[in-house]
């Protein structure tokens, strides 16, 4: 199969991703990318099917009375690219942080 | 308790969000106005603040123009899924060129009334080329390509045969005015010899032109003519001279699948069409 050769930002999106940054505000603060460039990128990347969405369950949030949020998970397609990603573009690595758990 | 039902939004974003959503395709726009009524929640009653320099108000504004660009994403996005390959779109690409290379002419030519003069005789010359041009085109397409059209039935083939008679007008139009506006530059010193060369750069053109308008057309569906797609390799690789037995096309709609063989003697003799039926569609 082959990986999708992937733009500056989504395969820094991606990255963020695949390091565990899961919605978009966070991908926006992990990356200091724009909302402009990552809501569209992160859409992109779904139809792409490198990535793949899912709602949190709604009981969960209702509990620690906030709303669902949409939550992004990298796809194994996903993941082969932001390998890929990463070789092509060394640097991405240092550019985003380990999410803190 | 429903999210809203705990803390509302802000006016301004509840007001943005009801704008903006009218941009987003009715099938999306739930899940759309779902995503975003939880980001902008989560924006205002966030905790941590992983990049200190970045202030909310600055955030707000980033957020209000992530959920437009989103919107106009989706927008766009559903254009393109519903124009992609279809002959309205390749028409409408064939007109714009066609529009294109008329602004270069009156560009080249300083006026309108400047334009029509110098381009009455190429364009009557053309029209006398273009009858021995659509001749040996179509004494030169693939037989294949003639059977797929001996087949058409009723309103299908009406349409499609319109399709390709407007396609091939356009792009011997624009074989044309392309010439046109290459020789313009040379017809104000040597008249003669710009006008034998317009000529001489039409005939190429416009065969290239309607060789591409025949391929255009072996490869779209029958039915809905929009273009095939999903390329698959049929058979074992390195059986005919390194190459596959064929590759089969389908139609999106599921209206039916195009095999083409590798060559004449690899699986079917030539390009054939296979209408799938409604039970596919």
């Amino acid at each position: 199969m082959n990986t999708p050769r992937l733009s500056h930002s989504a395969a820094l999106i991606l990255k963020a991703l695949s390091l565990g940054y899961c919605f978009g505000l966070d991908v926006m603060e992990a990356t200091g990318l724009p909302s402009g460039t990552v809501y569209p990128a992160l859409r992109r990347l779904e139809r792409d099917e490198l990535v793949e969405s899912k709602w949190e369950p709604e009981e969960e949030a209702t509990a620690k009375q906030r709303p669902a949020r949409r939550y992004y998970e990298v796809t194994r397609a996903g993941k082969a690219a932001a390998m890929a990603a990463t070789q092509r573009y060394p640097l991405l690595a240092h550019l985003v942080p380990e999410k803190r758990s | 308790m429903s999210p809203n039902a705990m803390s509302p939004l802000p006016w301004f974003d509840r007001n943005l969000l009801r704008a903006v959503e009218k941009i987003v395709p009715a099938e999306e726009r739930a899940e759309w106005s779902r995503t975003w009524r939880a980001e902008l929640w989560h924006m205002h009653h966030r905790t941590d603040h992983r990049v200190p320099g970045r202030k909310d108000f600055g955030i707000a504004v980033d957020l209000s123009i992530g959920l437009m660009c989103d919107a106009l994403w989706l927008r766009t996005d559903s254009w393109s899924r519903a124009l992609s390959g279809t002959p309205a779109l390749c028409l409408a690409s064939l007109v714009g060129l066609g529009l294109l290379a008329t602004l270069l002419g009156l560009a080249l030519n300083g006026s309108w009334r400047a334009f029509a003069v110098y381009a009455r005789g190429p364009l009557e010359r053309s029209a006398l080329a273009a009858v021995l041009v659509v001749f040996v085109s179509f004494a030169l397409a693939t037989r294949g390509h003639i059977e797929q059209h001996s087949t058409s039935k009723g309103r299908y083939g009406l349409r499609r045969h319109s399709f390709f008679a407007a396609k091939a007008a356009l792009v011997l139009l624009l074989a044309c005015l392309l010439s046109t506006d290459i020789c313009g530059p040379i017809h104000a010193v040597f008249p003669q010899t710009a006008g034998a060369l317009q000529l001489l750069m039409f005939v190429p053109f416009a065969l290239l032109g309607l060789r591409w308008a025949f391929a255009d057309q072996e490869g779209r569906c029958k039915q809905c003519l929009r273009s095939l797609a999903g390329p698959a390799r049929v058979g074992r690789p390195s059986h005919n001279l390194l190459e596959w037995n064929g590759t089969e096309l389908a139609c999106k709609h599921g209206h039916g699948r195009l095999n083409v063989p590798e060559m004449e003697t690899s699986w079917c003799d030539r390009s054939r069409w296979v209408d799938l039926g409604p039970a596919w569609e």
